[in-house]
C-alpha cells in the first residue's frame, strides 16, 4: 500500500506539475518553426535514456559529453537502465507527462507509444534539414515510419545470435557451423557437455524471442494481430521440449543458477560468469549487437566469444533483420529542437560514431559507417559480417510489433518453462496450459 | 490599522489556532501526498488503465477478476501470510531475547544498544538485499561455512521452493532492533520493587520472568506484533530485489505482484484493486488482533 502510495502520489505530482506546463508548450508538429530561441545560447538541458550494458553505457556518456563540449549550451542527464527496468520507468514517465527529450525506442514498443501520441513526429525537422538524413537509406527511415509520419530513426540493424565460448570450443575441437537446425543444435550441447562438463542455457526466462524464432521455423507467427497466432499446443510444444529433454539428459544448466543472479544482466549470464563448469553454458541466445558487451565482459577471463545463427527447423524462414534502437523525441520536451539536434549528430557525426565504435550496431550514415570502418574492433567487425554474410542471404521478413498484452503472455511462456525445468511438468502439458491460459489473456 | 493587527495577533494567539497553524506542514502533507493519491487509486481501481492511454471505467471487473480468475492472487496472499505469520514471531522473539540481555546496564551497553539496531537502519537497502542474495549463492558464504563442517556444500538455497523463502525470512528477522529498542524501553518501566518482592519470596528468575516481566510486558507485545504484521504484509524490497518471486513464485509478495502488474504487464487499474484488497486483509487482520486484545494483554494501571 505504502509504496503504491508512494508511486501515485509520484504520478501525481508529476502530473499537476506537468499539466500547468504543458499548455504553453510546443508540441512537435509545429515546433519546427517554432522554439528556435533555445537554440541560440540560452542553457537547456536534454534528458536522454536508454537501455543497455557497461560497455554501451560508457561509449553513449562520452558520445554525450562530447557533444555537450562543443555546444556549451547543452547539458545532458544521461539515464540508463536494463530493459526490463527501462519500460517501467518510462511508463511511469508517459503517465506524469515527464517523458526524456531523446529517448531510445524498441521496434515492440514504437507502434504503443505512437498510438498513445507520445513521441515527436520527427517529418518536420527531417524537411527543413535538421535532421539531415541525405547520407541514410529510404528503408530505415521507413520501418520508424507509422501512418505517414516519422516517429523513430533506427540507429543500427540488429539480428538473433546464438554466441558462444569459441575459445572453449576450439580447444575441445568442436566446430560450430552457422544456420544449424535444432536436431544439430541438441547434437552438439551434448557433445560440449560430454567433452568439456559445460551446460547449455536456452533462454531461460527470456525465451520469447527464441521461442518466435522457432515457430517462425515451422512457418507459424507467435502473435497473428491481437491473437495468438496457432490454437494448436503442438506449435508451441518444440519449444519447451528442449527444456524437458536438456534437464533430462543433464546437458542443460540447473535452473536454480538464474534465482541468484539479477536476470537481463548481461554480465552474470552463464555464458560469461560462474564459478564451475556445470553452472555455466557454454552459449547464449542474444542479439548480434549484444557482441560487445559479452566480449568485454568476457575479457576477464580471456575467452573469446563466437557468434552464429539461432538454430531452427528452417533458418531461413526464422531469422530476420531487426531495426532496432530507434531515437525517437517525447511528446513533453521543451525543446523538441535541441534534442533532434542530438539526433544529426549521433547520425551523422563521425567524432561521436568514433567514440560509439557501432556498439548499438552498423551506423546508418553511408559516409560514417565508412569512416568509422578501420576504427572498429575485431568484435564489432565479426558482427558486421555476421549481419551482411550470414543472416542477409538467409533470412525472412521480421514479425510485425507484438500486441500490448505480449508482456503477459510472455511471462505464462516464462513461469510454465520454469515449471517444466523443476520437473514439475512435461512439456505437453505446459504446451497444453501455455494455448489455454494465454487464449484468457489475450481476451 | 493597528487594532486588525491585534485582532489578528489575538486570534493567532488561542490555542487550538496554532496548534492547527502548527500542524498544516503535517496536515497539508497528508491531504496532499496520502488522501488524494489514495482516492486516485480508488478510482483507477474501477478502471482499465494501462498509463499509456488514459482510464476507461469499467465497474468492478477487476474485483471480479482478482477473486474468480486469478490463481496467482491465491498465491501471492498464501506467500505473503506465510512471510509474515513465520518472520513477525521469530522477530519479535529475537527481538525480546535480545532486550532481556541488553536491559542490564554495563558500560559497553550503549554501543551494544546501537550496534544491535544496525541491522533495522541498513537491512532494507538495497545494497544488504544483493549481499544476502550473494551469501545464499550456491558459491556463497554460507555453502563454504557449511563446506568447512563437511556439510554439503552445493545446495541451492534460492534454487529451492522450500528454502527461497527462508533466506527472506531471516532477512527480515535479522531487522529485529526497532522492536528491541521498544522492548528494552518498556523493560525498564517494569518497577524493581516487584522483582524485590519475588526475590524475598524466593521466585526463581525463569519464574519471574513467567510471572512478573511476561504480563507486563504484553501491552508492548500487542504494540509490536500490530505495527510489524502490518509491516510484514507491506515487505517488498528484499522479494523485488534478491527473488523477484522465483522459484516458482514460491516468493511472490503480494506487493511484488502488484507492482507486476502495474508496471511489467500495465495492468495499473487492475493494480490499483489488489492494493485495495490488500487494505481490507490488512485491515480485517488488525481488527482480528483487536479482538484477542482482551484475552491476553495486560491493561491493569501500575
Amino acid at each position: 500500500m505504502k509504496k503504491l502510495a508512494k508511486i501515485l502520489v509520484m504520478i501525481l505530482v508529476m502530473a499537476s506539475l506537468s499539466a500547468c506546463g504543458s499548455k504553453t508548450e510546443d508540441t512537435g508538429q509545429n515546433a519546427a518553426q517554432g522554439g528556435g530561441a533555445e537554440g541560440n545560447g540560452e542553457k537547456v538541458q536534454l534528458v536522454v535514456t536508454w537501455w543497455g550494458n557497461q560497455a554501451r553505457n560508457e561509449r553513449t556518456q562520452a558520445a554525450l559529453d562530447l557533444y555537450a563540449e562543443e555546444n556549451p549550451n547543452v547539458t545532458f542527464d544521461g539515464q540508463f537502465s536494463e530493459w526490463a527496468d527501462y519500460w517501467n520507468k518510462l511508463a511511469i514517465a508517459s503517465a506524469g507527462s515527464s517523458l526524456p527529450d531523446v529517448i531510445q525506442m524498441d521496434y515492440a514498443y514504437l507502434g504503443q507509444y505512437v498510438q498513445n501520441d507520445l513521441l515527436v513526429d520527427l517529418k518536420p525537422y527531417i524537411e527543413s534539414g535538421l535532421l539531415d538524413l541525405s547520407n541514410v537509406s529510404e528503408e530505415i527511415v521507413e520501418v520508424g515510419t507509422i501512418d505517414g509520419g516519422v516517429y523513430g530513426i533506427s540507429i543500427g540493424v540488429n539480428a538473433p545470435a546464438l554466441m558462444y565460448n569459441k575459445t572453449l570450443l576450439d580447444e575441445a575441437g568442436i566446430e560450430v557451423k552457422d544456420n544449424m537446425t535444432i536436431d544439430e543444435f541438441i547434437a552438439l550441447s551434448k557433445e560440449v557437455y560430454g567433452k568439456t562438463g559445460y551446460k547449455t542455457n536456452i533462454a531461460y526466462q527470456k525465451g520469447n524471442n527464441f521461442s518466435e524464432y522457432l515457430l517462425r521455423g515451422n512457418g507459424v507467427n507467435f502473435f497473428e494481430g491481437e491473437q495468438l497466432g496457432s490454437t494448436d499446443p503442438a506449435d508451441y510444444k518444440a519449444y519447451f521440449d528442449l527444456y524437458e529433454m536438456g534437464i533430462k539428459e543433464g546437458w542443460y544448466v540447473s535452473p536454480t543458477i538464474f534465482t541468484e543472479r539479477n536476470a537481463g544482466s548481461v554480465e552474470q549470464d552463464p555464458l560469461v560468469y560462474g564459478s564451475s563448469p556445470d553452472s555455466r553454458s557454454w552459449c547464449g541466445f542474444f542479439f548480434s549487437n549484444q557482441l560487445t558487451a559479452m566480449q568485454t565482459a568476457a575479457d576477464a577471463d580471456g575467452i573469446e566469444i563466437g557468434i552464429t545463427s539461432w538454430p531452427a527447423k528452417d533458418v531461413k524462414a526464422a531469422n530476420y533483420v531487426k531495426p532496432s534502437m530507434f531515437l525517437s523525441v517525447g511528446v513533453n520536451s521543451k525543446n523538441p529542437e535541441e534534442a533532434v539536434k542530438v539526433i544529426d549528430y549521433w547520425t551523422n557525426s563521425v567524432d561521436a560514431n568514433n567514440i560509439l565504435l557501432g556498439e548499438r550496431g552498423v551506423p546508418i550514415s553511408t559516409e560514417v559507417a565508412e569512416a568509422i570502418l578501420p576504427q572498429l574492433s575485431k568484435t564489432q567487425q565479426d558482427v558486421t559480417k555476421y549481419i551482411n554474410e550470414v543472416v542477409m542471404p538467409n533470412s525472412s521478413q521480421i514479425n510485425p510489433p507484438a500486441p500490448s498484452k505480449s508482456a503477459e503472455v510472455y511471462q505464462l511462456l516464462s513461469q510454465l518453462e520454469e515449471q517444466v525445468c523443476y520437473g514439475k511438468m512435461t512439456a505437453e502439458e505446459a504446451a497444453n496450459q501455455f494455448v489455454e491460459k494465454a487464449n484468457v489473456l489475450l481476451q | 490599522m493597528g487594532n486588525t493587527i491585534a485582532a489578528i495577533r489575538k486570534k493567532l494567539y488561542q490555542d487550538n489556532i496554532a496548534g492547527v497553524v502548527c500542524s498544516l506542514p503535517f496536515i497539508i502533507g497528508f491531504l496532499l501526498f496520502m488522501i488524494v493519491p489514495m482516492l486516485v487509486s480508488l478510482y483507477y481501481s474501477f478502471c482499465d488503465y494501462n498509463i499509456l492511454a488514459p482510464p476507461v471505467w469499467v465497474g468492478i471487473k477487476n474485483y471480479v477478476k482478482i477473486f474468480t480468475g486469478d490463481p496467482t492472487f491465491y498465491k501471492t496472499v498464501l506467500v505473503t501470510f506465510y512471510f509474515a505469520f513465520a518472520s513477525v514471531p521469530l522477530r519479535l522473539i529475537f527481538a525480546l531475547i535480545v532486550a532481556l540481555l541488553l536491559v542490564k546496564s554495563t558500560k559497553l551497553t550503549p554501543m551494544y544498544r546501537a550496534v544491535y539496531y544496525l541491522p533495522s537502519i541498513i537491512g532494507g537497502s538495497v545494497a544488504v538485499a544483493i549481499l544476502w542474495k550473494r551469501m545464499f549463492a550456491t558459491d556463497g558464504v554460507l555453502n563454504n561455512v557449511l563446506g568447512l563442517f563437511g556439510l554439503n556444500r552445493d545446495f541451492s538455497w534460492l534454487g529451492d521452493t522450500r528454502t527461497a523463502i527462508w533466506v527472506l525470512i531471516i532477512l527480515a528477522v535479522w531487522q529485529f532492533g526497532s522492536s528491541m529498542l521498544i522492548f528494552l524501553a518498556s523493560l525498564k518501566q517494569i518497577p524493581a520493587s516487584l522483582y524485590e518482592a519475588a526475590d524475598v519470596d524466593g521466585a526463581s528468575k525463569w519464574s519471574q520472568f513467567w510471572n512478573i516481566t511476561l504480563p507486563l510486558l504484553t501491552p508492548t507485545i500487542f504494540f509490536n506484533l500490530v505495527m510489524q504484521t502490518i509491516n510484514g504484509f507491506l515487505a517488498f524490497t528484499q522479494c523485488y530485489i534478491i527473488t523477484q518471486g522465483k522459484p516458482m513464485d514460491s516468493t511472490l509478495f503480494y506487493t511484488v505482484y502488484m507492482y507486476q502488474q502495474s508496471f511489467e504487464f500495465y495492468n495499473t487499474g487492475y493494480a490499483a484493486a489488489l492494493a485495495w484488497v490488500m487494505l481490507l486483509i490488512i485491515g480485517l487482520i488488525t481488527w482480528f488482533l483487536f479482538a484477542t486484545k482482551r484475552f491476553w494483554v495486560y491493561d491493569g494501571g501500575l
